[in-house]
């Protein structure tokens, strides 16, 4: 079930070329499916803060893409997000996802803050879209190394969307940030063996042929859920 | 045999009035000033007091536009969510336990406009869901998003008819969402459907309908929108994608 960097790069253009999938309806699904996975291990009621304040750190590649519909979603769940985007992104879907969490009146940071505590105080979770499994690590530096830093000083919980930001897909990662909540979106990367915390799996949609070609062997969801907890 | 006239449905796009754009510099400690709790309180008032509110067409094609043009949605985005709640209100008004037939099969009939956009994406749901739909798609137009929907429930092994079977004893669970109905009045001698999905909000004509379920789905419509149009949408159980109204 755990797959590489490569399986999982060569499934999703598998998935775009010869299924006739699209980018957006991709991206909107996991999102949609990952604040489903945040309202079962964070529901409202068990939020401490007075309100249900979620920060929601989107890089700019399609991890990021995935944490703007998450967050729009997440709004719709009647959770406040707040969005944070450490460097603009020069992709048109991540533009426009940008757009409608603008119009949703979602509040945007434009900086964040190195003092963690004024973090912790203000936001009940973190949500993670920094850097995906596509990311080249040794060419990762500002913004989001010090993005980085900031989420592993942390205490508020902090929910991963696909890998935890700055882990390696392949590896397991001894000093990375540790999140709370793991989403893999599709199927788990190899890095997620090491993981501990709650970890779910979003992204109902692939195909059973394709299921079959990668020998995912993925557990079946229940009902008409988009998300199933491993 | 239901002719092709039967088959059109309406535009289901919402439109949505763009909000402001909240922009917060500085410190997050001054963030969620109660930007929302205006939002929530009205939510529950309205539960309360008001009905949810039933469309005319000529409201129901702004709402379209705004949610396009203001709120930068696109189709492909809105027709997935709107799919989803089409095939998740199947799934708890016809449970795949309760069916009958094995394999539990149902038949999708598809218009030329977006409503048969919405019935390919519900199609390929209900294929994950555990069902075996049937698509029935006499008129397919030639924009690339249909080719995709197509594709994609083609590549799901959804198997494609090429015209109406014969219903030799009783049926399998048919359902539409207003097919052929005007959108204000209804058709007393038109289909008269067992289950309704409104997406988005229901239509003047759903004041006729007189089936066993009426869901609300599209789960996605802007608190800014909701509250310039009125629409008294009743709040959504948890993070479903539909709400049943009857």
């Amino acid at each position: 079930m755990f797959c590489s960097k490569e399986e999982a790069v060569a499934m999703e253009t598998e998935l775009l070329r010869d299924y006739g999938f699209g980018r957006q309806q991709l991206t909107e699904m996991l999102g949609h499916a990952c604040a489903t996975a945040i309202t079962q291990v964070f529901p409202l009621a068990s939020l401490e803060k007075r309100q249900p304040t979620v920060l929601v750190a989107c890089g700019p590649d399609q991890n990021g893409c995935v944490g703007l519909a998450c967050a729009r979603h997440l709004r719709v769940f009647e959770y406040i997000p707040t969005v944070f985007i450490p460097k603009r992104s020069s992709d048109a879907l991540h533009q426009d996802l940008r757009l409608q969490c603008e119009r949703m009146d979602l509040p945007f940071l434009s900086y964040l803050p190195t003092e963690v505590q004024l973090i912790n105080e203000a936001y009940n979770l973190v949500v993670d879209a920094v850097l995906g499994p596509e990311t080249e690590l040794a060419s990762v530096g500002e913004p989001f190394t010090g993005v980085l830093q900031t989420l592993r000083g942390l205490k508020a919980p902090i929910a991963s969307l696909d890998i935890p930001s700055g882990w390696d897909a392949d590896e397991s990662s001894s000093d990375g940030i540790s999140p709370a909540l793991l989403v893999s979106l599709m199927t788990p990367k190899r890095c997620a063996l090491s993981f501990s915390g709650a970890h779910f799996l979003a992204g109902r949609f692939l195909p059973f042929d394709l299921q079959r070609k990668y020998e995912l062997n993925l557990p079946k969801f229940s009902g008409t859920d988009a998300v199933v907890q491993l | 045999m239901l002719g092709v006239r039967a088959l059109f449905g309406i535009g289901l796009l919402v439109t949505s009035r763009g909000g402001s754009v909240l922009t917060h510099t500085g410190a997050c400690a001054r963030i969620a000033s109660n930007i929302y709790s205006k939002d929530l309180t009205h939510r529950q008032a309205c539960t309360m007091a008001d009905t949810i509110k039933y469309l005319g067409q000529e409201e129901a094609q702004h709402i379209d536009e705004e949610l396009f043009d203001e709120y930068s949605f696109s189709v492909d985005q809105l027709m997935e969510l709107a799919g989803l709640s089409c095939a998740t209100a199947v799934s708890k008004g016809y449970p795949l336990q309760s069916l009958l037939k094995s394999p539990p099969r149902v038949l999708v009939i598809c218009g030329p406009g977006n409503n048969g956009g919405d019935g390919l994406v519900c199609a390929r749901h209900l294929k994950l869901f555990g069902y075996e739909p049937s698509v029935l798609y006499p008129k397919r137009p030639s924009k690339q998003l249909f080719q995709n929907l197509t594709t994609q429930c083609e590549k799901m092994d959804i198997s494609f008819l090429t015209e109406m079977p014969e219903v030799q004893h009783k049926p399998q669970r048919f359902f539409f969402h207003l097919l052929g109905w005007d959108v204000e009045n209804g058709c007393p001698d038109g289909i008269q459907p067992d289950m309704l999905i409104s997406l988005t909000a229901p239509k003047k004509a759903a004041n006729h309908f007189k089936g066993r379920y009426h869901f609300l789905g599209g789960r996605f419509v802007p608190p800014a929108l909701e509250q310039k149009y009125q629409l008294n949408l009743p709040q959504y159980p948890g993070t479903d994608c539909v709400h049943q109204l009857n």
